[in-house]
């Protein structure tokens, strides 16, 4: 880690300094700079082109806000994992969190705690398991994706212990109207928390210097130390709101239904991967931002909302989803060698 | 410090087999240390063993293979469903076909230009979708009594299925101690840009690890179906955790360019003895997970301090001169 080299293409809104265009007057931009980095913008348009001539009910609004409400889960999960690749680290262990939060929150709940206790103590488990996380790979330099993958079958047996294998009931009424109410009569609060979050993080990582420090940490670990960046904080930081985010998605989750088990996360620590750096965020750090994996998060959803439409079978989403990953990951590629 | 973590990376699975031995002989000796016990733990790692023999060699030349575990089912599922085409080619199409994720994850790496375990990463989600689109999330069950020969029957006392482990054994102990395609893996993980300077091929030398590491994933599946005479969408699932909890055991290194199939063996020993030991002693399903999560944490920080006080040496042997 600590002998990596800058390249300059890595570096985010900063003009390549090895070909700049003023320079070498005959070079003509070419047509698709513009949309360099916006894979899945591009994506997304010829998706809602294609969607809209394939069903007659993809354009409405109706089917549009449910494309929105079923994805803003895995996009309040998406945004922590895409802090965490800025700083070129993963999180494996969300889909364990996301059970383990929704499991300790109701059954605080079912112990006597309040509305917010109990949301607290979901909060709280998700963040020790961040803490976790970060100290287990910081201190030691280990692999991340082998670190947290390993913490997440951890939680997942903890989760199993607590419930010994079954699903748990909220308690409190009120909780559910987290998960099931709506603003205006249509816009469900998780689209709300999850939109608020990605532009308040956006803003958080453009316009303020632990933000910036994340970019950093991705990109180059051995300047930002000498620049004096408090780098080991931060990076434990992206940690524990990575798990947190998780949690807060598991808590959501488990009121949408009112009931939780411990396997009620999994396949999400690979779909949160997969939406980040579909929206372009680079899984080597220091590129992307949380707007993007909206764009990210969305493709998912519009695909998925896509094959059912169609009526393809829900089993073939898992080999689209593959596909689309590979091909995203090839460009990215390309891109940086480009 | 410095020897007892060289102590615990180089003989860690020895060590373990050891340890586990003496812990479940003393704690379980009526069950435990029995001819029929002994004969069952050899037929549960031997499933197990092809598959952490082709991670071993991925992580010699330096890459990571997650899509082990669902080219694994997707094996097992071909080899039980291709049946009615003949057993031969149930078994050859389920070796083909891991085969072929080989190739694409070798293609991705090599030529994509793509991080080991990002791309197997890809492969193992595309695989997944190939298994539950082909078995519809339904299990199979064999129609070729003949089938369970190589997961189920034995020669005297010998499971086939161990013998079959031996033989790979043999045959990769020969490619990489003594072959100069399997001598040129070590060169490829323990630097390679050294190896290539030194005229070494490193795509195919990352060709083939990733073409052997799919296709024992397939004969693991294989055997997995002929033991079970039938396959799920269900089988693999901790396959990726556990083939590499297996190879770093048996002392490889997530920084490539360490290992052995001999030190694989014994890897997949120590946790098949381990296993075998719980279940033995009644431990909980999710106590059992935690165990192996907690190994799994151990070993991967050992690997990672013991490869920085190595490089921490040779920053300071290259000081001195």
């Amino acid at each position: 880690m600590n002998s990596q080299e800058v390249d300059p293409s890595r570096r985010p809104d900063v003009p390549s300094n090895k070909a700049p265009p003023a320079k070498s007057g005959g070079r003509r931009r070419h047509w698709s700079e513009p949309l360099r980095n916006q894979t899945a913008v591009v994506l997304l348009v010829v998706l809602v082109i294609a969607g809209s001539l394939l069903s007659d009910v993809f354009l409405t609004p109706r089917n549009l806000l449910n494309i929105l409400w079923a994805v803003s889960l895995l996009g309040i999960v998406s945004l922590g994992q895409t802090v965490l690749l800025l700083t070129a680290r993963f999180d494996m262990s969300v889909a364990g969190v996301v059970g383990l939060a929704g499991i300790v929150t109701v059954l605080a709940q079912i112990n006597g705690f309040g509305l917010i206790a109990s949301i607290g103590f979901g909060l709280g488990s998700g963040v020790l398991v961040g803490l976790c996380n970060g100290v287990l790979v910081l201190a030691t330099g280990a692999n991340p994706f082998l670190v947290t993958l390993a913490v997440n079958l951890l939680v997942y047996s903890l989760a199993l212990s607590l419930t010994e294998s079954k699903t748990l009931y909220a308690t409190i009424p009120e909780f559910n109207l987290i998960g099931r109410g709506q603003l205006f009569g249509f816009l469900h609060y998780s689209v709300i928390v999850f939109l608020a979050l990605a532009v308040g993080l956006e803003f958080v990582l453009r316009r303020t210097i632990p933000g910036r420090t994340i970019y950093v940490a991705g990109l180059n670990e051995v300047a930002g130390r000498l620049s004096g960046l408090r780098l080991q904080i931060t990076k434990l930081s992206a940690f524990v709101l990575c798990s947190g985010l998780a949690a807060l998605t598991g808590i959501i989750m488990t009121s949408r239904i009112n009931s939780t088990i411990a396997s009620s996360g999994f396949g999400m620590e690979f779909d949160s991967i997969i939406a980040a750096v579909l929206g372009g965020t680079s899984l080597f750090g220091g590129r992307g931002g949380t707007l993007r994996t909206i764009v990210g998060v969305v493709v998912l959803g519009v695909i998925n909302n896509l094959l059912v439409l169609l009526n393809v079978p829900s089993e073939a989403q898992q080999i689209a989803k593959g596909l689309v990953f590979l091909a995203v990951v090839l460009a990215d590629s390309a891109l940086r060698r480009s | 410090m410095k020897r007892l973590l060289g102590l615990l990376e180089n003989h860690s699975a020895a060590l373990l087999v050891f340890g586990l031995v003496i812990a479940f002989g003393s704690s379980a000796p009526a069950t435990f240390l029995t001819g029929s016990n002994f004969e069952n733990i050899a037929r549960q790692i031997s499933l197990d063993a092809p598959m952490v023999f082709g991670q071993m060699v991925v992580l010699i030349a330096g890459g990571i293979d997650i899509s082990v575990g669902s080219t694994m089912a997707m094996a097992a599922s071909l080899a039980i469903g291709l049946q009615p085409y003949g057993t031969p080619v149930a078994v050859l199409g389920a070796l083909g076909f891991g085969l072929g994720v080989g190739i694409v994850n070798g293609l991705l790496v090599t030529k994509g230009k793509i991080v080991a375990f990002v791309a197997t990463l890809g492969t193992m989600s595309l695989v997944r979708g190939l298994l539950l689109t082909y078995t519809g999330q339904a299990s199979l069950v064999g129609i070729d009594p003949a089938f369970t020969f190589w997961g189920d029957g034995q020669i005297g006392p010998v499971p086939v299925s161990f013998l079959v482990v031996l033989a790979m054994l043999l045959g990769l102990y020969a490619l990489l101690g003594h072959l100069r395609q399997g001598r040129n893996l070590y060169a490829i993980g323990g630097n390679k840009d050294a190896a290539f300077l030194g005229g070494v091929s490193v795509n195919k030398g990352l060709m083939l690890a990733f073409m052997l590491s799919g296709l024992m994933a397939a004969v693991s599946g294989v055997l997995v179906a002929s033991r079970l005479n039938s396959a799920s969408v269900q089988l693999g699932a901790d396959a990726p955790l556990m083939s590499i909890s297996a190879a770093l055991i048996g002392g490889a290194s997530l920084f490539g360019g360490k290992g052995s199939i001999i030190a694989a063996f014994f890897g997949v020993l120590a946790l098949g003895i381990l296993n075998n030991g719980m279940n033995l002693l009644g431990v909980p399903t999710y106590t059992q997970i935690a165990v192996r999560a907690l190994i799994l944490i151990t070993i991967v920080v050992i690997d990672a301090l013991a490869t920085r006080l190595r490089r921490a040496e040779l920053d300071n042997a290259r000081i001195l001169e």
